[in-house]
């Protein structure tokens, strides 16, 4: 499963850049996540439960690992997910670029779903991933603005 | 495939149900439990109780309205549906729908209000309402509100329902004088989630012209998804093959942006809904010619 796309977001990429390593920040931008714990400079460890339609009781334990750091232009991860429901796994690239006052977002990830949540939600994937996708700009959108509303004060 | 242990209520009335509802947040409206149960049973829903409806009388049955339209319990079965005269008589698109839903096992025992709740993407029902512009009835402890079916489906497996709230009834408004209906559905094996669907509905004026045109899709979105652009392209114009080709070519072209699963590609699921959509409302048309008298040409 592949989810690609272009989000406009408020401030710089150096801006935006600190707010993404923020785990609190992060938290917001993935739905369903409960709790992220920077581990490490370059690792993150979390709880994420799903709750869509009959689904309810997905809940997934979450090592996230950031590669190719580039600051304040791109970084990879390795997402790996595992749950009684199932597993997640994949990798996913974010690449902020200047664009006028704010900044582009692209990211991109490849994800591999497995087990019994794909079993029984294989042709759900797709629409579902879109939803968690939009919900999570959405949401960090709103985190950004918040915050960078908060500083200029 | 043994569910998560919960508290089971089974009221007997209306009344105590939305009280029941009212007090444990946490609880589930159980009806037909063809979607619910195999969720607890693969322990992917794991609700801490259940509400069963199945012994509410008052929540069965179809019954007709004085204005010529229909009113539908929330807990009448799929089968009670597909055999009743008068489904047949004053809803024929549903009527014609629902042996397109599931098997004759899970059509006895499924509810029609229990499909438009859970509504899922590839649901016939819900297209079906959006596009007989049913309205829909729900009840709460403390009050009850009723809703155009085309506001109710808010997303993926998403309603307006609030919590402690149930749907209790559907009415759908008679059909216009001159009017025809078709719903054509495309799955692998009969009885699979639908690839695509499409229910229409059409309407002519005195004149043989296309009055309104209601085309509702189905397993192209995030719910049913009502094609817009393709009934704007129909209005005004008599419905001719060519007419009718145009119509179908923007609901696949621009009123959908279907997913990509293992099943089908988006760009096949495009070109499904630009057959069923064609074949949907040159059947709908048909029979809006002979409702009106006029005979084809």
């Amino acid at each position: 499963m592949i989810v690609e796309g272009t989000y406009p977001l408020p401030g710089t990429p150096d801006v935006i850049w600190n707010l993404l390593m923020d785990p609190e920040v992060l938290v917001k931008a993935m739905p369903g996540t409960k709790e992220l714990v920077r581990t490490a400079p370059d690792r993150y460890e979390g709880v994420m439960r799903i709750g869509i339609g009959p689904i309810t009781a997905a809940e997934f334990e979450l090592v996230i690992l950031l590669t190719d750091m580039k600051e304040p232009h791109s970084y990879a991860m390795q997402i790996d997910g595992k749950g009684r429901a199932g597993f997640t796994r994949g990798t996913a690239s974010v690449e902020l670029s200047p664009d006028g006052a704010g900044s582009m977002m692209h990211y991109s990830a490849d994800l591999q779903v497995g087990g019994k949540i794909a079993a029984v939600g294989q042709r759900l994937l797709d629409s579902v991933s879109k939803l968690m996708t939009r919900q999570g700009l959405e949401a960090l959108n709103r985190e950004l603005q918040s915050r960078l509303g908060g500083a200029a004060v | 495939m043994k569910p998560a242990p919960f508290v089971y209520y089974c009221p007997a009335s209306l009344e105590e149900a939305l009280e029941l509802l009212a007090e444990h947040e946490e609880a589930k409206p159980l009806a037909g439990g063809q979607s619910l149960i195999p969720a607890m049973n693969f322990r992917l829903a794991a609700p801490a109780a259940l509400v069963d409806l199945n012994r509410i009388a008052a929540l069965a049955g179809d019954t007709g309205m004085e204005n010529g339209g229909l009113r539908l319990g929330a807990m009448t079965r799929h089968s009670t549906l597909e055999k009743s005269r008068l489904v047949a008589e004053r809803a024929p698109l549903l009527a014609e729908t629902m042996p397109f839903i599931a098997h004759p096992q899970i059509r006895s025992r499924g509810t029609v209000g229990g499909s438009l709740a859970h509504a899922d993407p590839a649901a016939e029902l819900p297209a079906v309402m959006v596009a007989l512009q049913a309205t829909l009835v729900l009840q709460s402890a403390k009050a009850e509100r009723r809703m155009p079916a085309e506001q109710f489906f808010s997303g993926l497996f998403a309603t307006a329902l609030e919590p402690g709230e149930l749907l209790t009834a559907i009415e759908l408004p008679a059909l216009p004088a001159r009017a025809g209906c078709a719903f054509e559905e495309l799955a692998r094996r009969h009885g699979d989630y639908a690839l695509v669907g499409v229910a229409a509905v059409l309407s002519l004026d005195s004149r043989g012209r296309c009055e309104q045109a209601r085309i509702v899709l189905l397993s192209v979105g995030d719910g049913p998804t009502l094609a817009a652009g393709a009934a704007a392209a129909l209005a005004g114009l008599e419905p001719s093959a060519e007419a009718i080709r145009g119509a179908a070519e923007h609901a696949a072209a621009t009123d959908i942006d279907p997913p990509s699963d293992i099943h089908a590609s988006a760009a096949y699921r495009r070109q499904l809904a630009r057959v069923l959509t064609r074949r949907a409302l040159i059947r709908a048309a048909e029979l809006a010619r002979t409702a009106s008298g006029i005979a084809e040409r």
